[in-house]
């Protein structure tokens, strides 16, 4: 599977940010600079525990050009199965972990003319240093955060202070709720995202498509589950009939080359794609990193170098 | 110009009998974008008086690259010095960055993020140091677009007729390509590669000659010497084009910057390697149609084969 490079880091400071929101500034253990990053990106941070590491993904809080230090803000969730819940309880300053090289899911749209961001809740942080980089630049933008109150509202007071007369809050416990009306108001040529809890997004998302807003101009942050691999011997028929097994600890692609079936490869990691053959029965369980979600959906190819059978039995195309 | 024909580096392209198109990428293991030979003063010479007499088809930029392109410097520098430290040097005293090109006995002061403190923009400064061509494909509103390049050494192609393009556009020209979904699958490649997990591949080409700058523009030039091929002087004449290209992603503008180092190999040199030379034979025999022709070889095929039947027997041709 594929493993990424990480960068090791030390927590240097921390910030009771709300009652369930603290934030961590991390910095380089080496001393080094950590790389500066695309506004609206996220880290994956590895936590180290006794059974091996809690990965977890928290977009980055601080200013993209900053290279001396990251921040991220945690919200110790009410269902934690052990990420916030570490964070808030466990980690503390000095600690050491590995956190993986800036990526970005949910960047800014180049061609908007306007940027309107909706957050809800803790769905507030990939935006800071989106509306970050549009005021570095002096483009047009405007935020609408949704929260239970002000006391809970994690940067609140850093938005008031910064960013005023851009942003709007709304506070649920003084009746003052976001709605999506709003969306009416923007001009032609904005861009909207959206990021908070799936049914705050899906509402607004829905509202957009049903106001006309264009596909291509909606923006939602959504982080890529984690695949559970469940490892079990399965076998593949062949396009000539030969049936070929594939062990446990086996790939499907070291399988069909042992069988001296002309597999193509490349990464044998799940990212490059070169490896996708036809499937034309079975069911098959994806583990790679390269096919969409409809691809994926479809279950008409498999990434051969990762990818085994859900249904124990696959006729592929080879 | 004679070049150093080194077999025992030559980044010998294939794997198997048969060749088609892939996306034959495979992770790197150190993460370099560049690479010194011994050929590098000769090249350079080369390449800086393209650079000076023919900058239209040598370098194109749009305005909004200017980040992009500071990131490439820092990029290429840090890896220069890290990786030929008996070459390169470099100090920084925050913005204030001075480079030694030990080679050349050249210094340079500049102010990092500073373009008025350089001759010229500085992908086309950092270009006058490295014998690779740098692409920089930028990643905007779900696609892929190049949008600055510097390209002295191309494969029949030209920057200033692609510039701006998108990756499928620029590709549209290869027969196939799309045909068999690789436009897409390549595509998706690219946007998912990740900062700090960079990516290498190689492609080929055969021409008649061993002109590096083999531009669209100057193709009254060189292409009619794939008319002069015969099974004598194949050897000396024809040469074995790698490319050996690295992609790795610019985390500050989540674009992508494409190194691409080319190597020539006469194909006498190649017919040195028994192993080479029938593997290349059996590639050359089956190659279709339309890779032959969109490769340039359709033309003078025949005398190739002609001349490595001619060595795998034994024969010297004088």
């Amino acid at each position: 599977m594929y493993k990424e490079k990480t960068i090791p880091v030390y927590i240097k400071e921390i910030y009771q940010e709300t009652n369930d929101v603290k934030r961590f500034i991390l910095a380089s253990v080496e001393g080094k600079l950590l790389p500066r990053f695309n506004s609206g990106a996220h880290i994956a941070t590895y936590l180290k525990r006794e059974d091996g590491f809690i990965i977890r993904q928290y977009s980055l809080t601080s200013n993209p050009d900053k290279t001396d230090q990251y921040q991220i803000a945690v919200r110790l969730s009410n269902a934690s199965k052990g990420g916030s819940l570490f964070w808030h309880e466990q980690i503390k300053v000095g600690d050491e972990l590995h956190i993986s090289y800036p990526k970005n899911d949910f960047p800014l749209s180049f061609k908007a003319k306007h940027h309107v961001f909706y957050a809800a809740g803790i769905g507030i942080t990939p935006f800071l240093s989106m509306i970050q980089e549009l005021s570095d630049k002096g483009s047009s933008f405007e935020l609408h955060y949704a929260s239970k109150s002000k006391e809970v509202c994690a940067f609140y007071d850093y938005l008031r202070k910064h960013f005023s007369n851009q942003s709007h809050f709304y506070f649920s416990k003084q009746h003052n709720r976001v709605s999506t009306s709003s969306l009416e108001k923007h001009p032609i040529g904005t861009h909207i995202y959206f990021c908070g809890p799936v049914s705050f997004i899906q509402e607004f998302t829905e509202a957009a498509l049903g106001i006309g807003y264009p596909k291509s101009s909606i923006h939602l942050e959504h982080f890529v589950p984690v695949q559970p691999m469940n490892v079990e011997p399965f076998q593949v028929i062949t396009k000539n009939g030969e049936v070929i097994q594939v062990a446990k600890e086996q790939t499907l692609l070291e399988a069909l080359l042992h069988n001296n079936v002309e597999a193509p490869y490349s990464c044998r990691m799940g990212r490059c794609g070169t490896c996708e053959i036809p499937v034309l029965k079975g069911e098959i369980d994806h583990c790679d990193s390269f096919l969409t979600e409809d691809q994926k959906n479809a279950q008409r190819s498999i990434l051969t170098c990762v990818s085994r059978a859900k249904s124990g039995k696959l006729v592929i195309g080879i | 110009m004679k070049w150093n024909d080194d077999l025992e580096h030559f980044p010998y392209p294939f794997k198997g009998s048969v060749y088609r198109y892939s996306n034959n990428s495979i992770p790197m293991n150190t993460p370099i974008s560049i690479e010194i030979t011994p050929d590098y003063k000769d090249e350079m010479l080369l390449k800086r008086n393209l650079l000076t007499h023919h900058p239209e088809r040598c370098y194109q930029s749009l305005s909004h690259t200017t980040t992009g392109q500071w990131e490439i410097v820092n990029l290429v520098i840090d890896q220069l010095v890290t990786y030929y430290p008996q070459h390169f040097s470099v100090e920084k005293k925050d913005a204030e960055w001075t480079f030694h090109n030990k080679i050349f006995d050249e210094t340079h002061k500049f102010t990092f993020q500073d373009e008025r403190t350089l001759p010229c923009e500085p992908l086309a400064f950092i270009s006058h140091h490295v014998q690779e061509d740098l692409l920089f494909m930028m990643q905007r509103d779900g696609d892929l677009y190049l949008d600055a390049g510097q390209l002295c050494f191309p494969a029949n192609w030209s920057l200033a007729f692609n510039l701006g393009m998108k990756f499928k556009s620029i590709h549209h020209p290869i027969p196939g390509f799309k045909e068999e979904g690789m436009d897409d699958r390549i595509l998706q490649f690219l946007m998912r590669l990740e900062a700090g997990n960079p990516w290498e591949r190689k492609n080929w080409s055969l021409m008649a000659g061993d002109r590096l700058d083999t531009s669209l523009e100057t193709f009254d030039k060189w292409g009619k010497l794939r008319k002069q091929v015969t099974r004598e002087n194949a050897g000396e004449l024809v040469h074995l084009r790698v490319e050996v290209q690295k992609l790795f992603r610019l985390p500050r503008t989540n674009s992508i910057l494409f190194t691409i180092h080319t190597h020539l190999l006469s194909l006498e040199k190649l017919a040195s390697n028994h192993e080479w030379l029938k593997q290349f034979y059996d590639i050359l025999s089956e190659l279709p149609a339309h890779i032959l022709e969109y490769k340039g070889i359709s033309l003078y095929r025949d005398e190739v084969l002609n001349f490595l039947n001619h060595r795998l027997k034994g024969g010297k041709v004088r």
